[in-house]
């Protein structure tokens, strides 16, 4: 469903990706692993269309999207999840989930029955500034405003960061929850070993801007070798 | 690296030790072919009032200290501002006001002095109240913008009797006329250089007269772009860029930076006050109009256009761009010239030398050979 | 007692002024990190639409007022099309050399202003080409309103009563629209703002569109009260953007509270010592909020309110 080929990317001058080679199949929870600054925002950014890459191609549904912009992405079904949340603080929770209704040029369908299921805090403070919430609220508003159109890829940036290790772990279950029910395809990044071990069906590991191994299940399931590749 | 530049080996000779003192990677120009070039283009300068208007020239190369002030503030140190015609007018109000008081060689000497002094002092003030109290990027603009209009509309208002100095009244609009010509000396050893040509016989050619004061703006303008030049390929011109490039970095690495731009900004300000006083100087009048919008706005013009990271980029386009204005009509001019600033921000953001620069060096070092060190808007420069 | 009705009034004159002038720009300044210097000039061309129109045309002003909003709100669409985003420039280069030529002048504050003063040197020339130094003025509507012995004008107060309105209807389609939703959600984050699908390209096109109208809708509607010149747009501009800056970054409530502020400062410092002085003060007034309120008023607000928020 997703297949990077060769992408490149940079900051203005500076090269963050360098020959990525990836693909993620339809339905498939799969992660990248890598240490703080090895590209992995970048690499979430590139596909989501928020950076253009400046070599390579990025296919989509058997399209190439390489210079679509990232509101057509959005449009095209692609849901994305920030780092650190990036939920909109003004907004209210309700607006906020609004604003991910994104009006998808194939569908009108919007999921909030499901989400309030997932997440009833959200309904609950629905007209509460959304910048007032906690760090684990935050956590589910933002995954609540990227599903609320039903994605067909969602795009997940360290879903464990400053959030704390109960939340993690509801979130995790929560994700695989939304891949069982809705057959959602997830794309995340993580440095957190706990994180891919429980979520991904295969994984991807990071090194310095390029991708170094590609990782099946069994192995994933093997404490050490996924160890090495986090090791400071 | 350009195959003339003196070479950093022990047993240099003294014209290139000299030399590259002029030289390095934040001006334009480090080959003998540039300088033979500058040579050449000041000679031309000091012969042009036999042939053409040097009257004409003179305010144009006046106004290029102008262009140097803003220059040396914004394009090095990465603070626009719309104020140098603030500083400009002190200057020349504050020469016009102490001459006509102390209209002696002597005072009028003093008036020069106390000119570029009152450039200098209100830039500090200014500096001072901006830098120091943290205000930075473009509000800085934006208040120097302000500080201008507020400088326009008070002058103007200043046509009433009451608003004299001594004896001289600010005049409101209607400006500050009789300023005395501009004199320099003390009593029994002055020359005056307003109004008092100079005969100068070349055999086979003729007899011309020559006017003091565009040899004296002459001279001032090549002194200070050359001193301008030692100054930036200085350590601390470096230091200057690295502000202009990285403020929170350049203060990582132990520079204070408020002090700096202070420094940088109270010295434009008196280089566009002694830029003032030759103003008024050359007009014997100066009124309001220096503190207008457009005014203010001509320098940033200049500079946007020339290349503002680049001091030869100021004057040449200072003198284009204001002979252009004056040869055209006024609107029309002034169409011109706003499209030529809108097309250079959109499209050569870094202004037309150092760009006409580039192709040079390009052409001389052949296809397949990089821009070279010496593009003076690389940002590379110094940071690491 | 009537003084005070004089400076109650030219409060309310000061007040109208100033948020006219400045709406337009706060709004696209608080989207699009764009400096327009060339605002006084789109104040310009609503002002001169509306007057020809009712000069050569035959239309009624309350039609041609309207007319003067709408073609300088396509003329800013037009602007920001080929100058601030440099969408058709780009188009055609991106045909012809295979790359952008023009790098879009959002959150490039210094440059905008530049590369827009280049703008205003352009269209106050170009009038000045087309139209002459000046052309023939409306004369003001409906007349006076007398008490005691001072009268004041009816078309002054209803031009106070149109800027609140305006207010009132800004804030409206900020909050109460979806497309002032995604435009507070591309003020508050533009990169996510854009991942939930807005276009923030077209976002800017119209918020530019929108901007640029209410300025004309500001010309036409004060072109009965000022001479018609091509430089009409001077005495708004600096108010304008020092009302905007001064204002911060919530667009109503900054425009509201500069225009309170500002006002009050004008309208008392003119009243007491005269227009000349009564601009000074305000000038005076916006240089100290700009260097201890960096922010603005309501940036000042803000900080205030989450300090509070932190210490709960």
């Amino acid at each position: 469903m997703l297949e990077l080929d060769d992408v490149s990317a940079a900051y203005d001058t500076t090269p963050i990706l360098r020959d990525v080679d990836l693909s993620v199949e339809e339905g498939e929870i799969v992660g990248v692993m890598g240490k703080n600054g090895v590209g992995k925002t970048t690499l979430l950014k590139t596909v989501m269309g928020l950076l253009e890459p400046s070599e390579g191609t990025i296919s989509y549904d058997g399209t190439d999207v390489t210079t679509t912009s990232a509101d057509e992405r959005a449009r095209a079904g692609i849901g994305y999840i920030p780092q650190g949340r990036d939920v909109f603080p003004k907004l209210t929770v309700e607006q906020n989930i609004k604003m991910g209704e994104t009006i998808r040029s194939d569908s009108d369908e919007t999921l909030y029955d499901q989400i309030y299921d997932y997440f009833p805090v959200l309904e609950e403070r629905a007209s509460q500034e959304a910048g007032t919430l906690s760090g684990g609220q935050q956590q589910m508003l933002a995954i609540g405003r990227a599903l609320v159109s039903n994605p067909d890829l969602l795009l997940l940036d360290e879903p464990s960061e400053g959030v704390q290790p109960s939340i993690v772990d509801q979130i995790s279950q929560d994700m695989q929850t939304i891949n069982e029910d809705l057959g959602t395809t997830i794309l995340f990044v993580e440095q957190n070993l706990g994180v891919i071990r429980e979520m991904a069906d295969r994984c991807y590991a990071m090194e310095r801007g390029t991708v170094v191994d590609e990782l099946g299940p069994s192995t994933i399931a093997d404490e050490d070798a996924i160890a090495e590749y986090l090791a400071v | 690296m350009s195959s003339t530049e003196p070479t950093s080996a022990p047993n240099r000779s003294l014209p290139d030790r000299l030399r590259s003192r002029f030289e390095g990677p934040n001006t334009i120009g480090d080959s003998r072919g540039f300088w033979v070039g500058f040579v050449v283009a000041v000679a031309a300068l000091a012969v042009y009032p036999v042939f053409g208007d040097g009257s004409q020239l003179s305010l144009f190369m006046v106004l290029a200290l102008l262009g140097l002030s803003l220059s040396v503030v914004w394009g090095y140190s990465g603070v626009l501002s719309f104020g140098q015609v603030v500083f400009f007018g002190i200057g020349a109000y504050t020469f016009g006001v102490v001459s006509i008081n102390f209209a002696t060689p002597g005072g009028i000497t003093a008036a020069v002095v106390a000119g570029i002094v009152g450039g200098g002092l209100s830039a500090a003030i200014l500096g001072y109240f901006m830098f120091y109290g943290g205000v930075r990027d473009v509000y800085v603009t934006i208040i120097t913008l302000v500080s201008t209009i507020v400088m326009h509309t008070f002058m103007a208002q200043t046509a009433g009797s009451e608003w004299a100095i001594g004896e001289a009244a600010l005049g409101g609009f209607n400006g500050m006329p009789d300023i005395p010509v501009l004199t320099l000396g003390v009593e029994g050893a002055s020359y005056q250089f307003m109004y008092n040509p100079f005969p100068m016989r070349v055999i086979g050619i003729g007899s011309f007269e020559l006017s003091p004061f565009y040899y004296l703006v002459l001279v001032l303008l090549v002194g200070t772009y050359l001193g301008l030049r030692v100054l930036v390929n200085s350590d601390y011109g470096r230091v200057m860029v690295a502000v202009r490039e990285d403020e929170d970095r350049t203060e990582m690495f132990g520079y204070n930076v408020t002090r700096i731009k202070f420094v940088v900004f109270t010295l434009g300000g008196a280089l566009a006050g002694l830029s003032g006083v030759l103003y008024a100087a050359r007009n014997v009048y100066i009124d309001p109009t220096v503190f207008s919008l457009l005014f203010a706005t001509l320098p940033v013009i200049w500079v946007s256009i020339g290349g503002r990271k680049s001091l030869l980029g100021a004057v040449v386009a200072t003198l284009a761009i204001e002979y252009l204005r004056i040869s055209m009509a006024g609107e029309l001019a002034l169409v011109l010239l706003g499209t030529l600033l809108l097309v250079t921000i959109l499209v050569l953001p870094g202004g037309f030398v150092p760009w006409v620069h580039r192709q040079i060096v390009d052409a001389r070092l052949g296809p397949g050979e990089a821009g070279g060190p010496d593009a003076p808007d690389a940002s590379s420069e110094v940071s690491d | 007692m009537v003084n005070g009705i004089n400076l109650a009034l030219q409060f309310l004159d000061s007040f109208a002024f100033i948020v006219l002038a400045a709406a337009g720009l706060a709004i696209i300044f608080g989207i699009m990190g764009v400096i327009n210097l060339a605002h006084g000039e789109f104040i310009l061309i609503g002002a001169y639409t509306s007057t020809l129109s009712v000069t050569h045309l035959g239309i009624p002003l309350a039609v041609a007022i309207p007319i003067g909003g709408v073609v300088t709100a396509l003329f800013g669409i037009l602007t920001e099309r080929v100058i601030i985003s440099g969408a058709v420039p780009n188009y055609v280069s991106q045909r012809t050399l295979d790359r952008d030529i023009i790098e879009p002048l959002y959150d490039r504050l210094a440059d905008s202003m530049v590369a827009t003063f280049g703008l205003s040197l352009i269209l106050t020339q170009g009038t000045r080409i087309a139209f002459g130094n000046s052309i023939d003025g409306l004369s003001t509507p409906f007349g006076p309103i007398e008490y005691g012995a001072f009268s004041y004008s009816t078309y002054r107060i209803v031009l106070a009563a149109v800027s609140i309105g305006l207010l009132v209807a800004t804030y409206y389609l900020f909050t109460r629209t979806e497309f002032g939703m995604r435009a507070r959600a591309t003020i508050q984050d533009k990169e996510t703002a854009r991942a939930m699908g807005v276009d923030t390209e077209r976002m800017y096109m119209l918020t530019f569109g929108i901007g640029s109208g209410l300025a004309g809708l500001t010309g036409a509607l004060f072109a009965p009260v000022i001479t018609m010149r091509p430089t009409l747009g001077d005495q708004f501009l600096v108010e304008s953007f020092v009302a905007v800056v001064v204002g911060g970054p919530s667009v109503v409530l900054g425009t509201a509270l500069s225009g309170g502020v500002l006002g009050a400062i004008l309208a008392v410092f003119s009243n007491l010592y005269g227009t000349f002085i009564g601009r000074i003060a305000l000038l005076v007034a916006a240089l100290i909020a700009l260097r201890f309120l960096p922010d603005g008023i309501t940036g000042f607000i803000e900080q205030l309110r989450k300090r509070r928020q932190e210490s709960e």
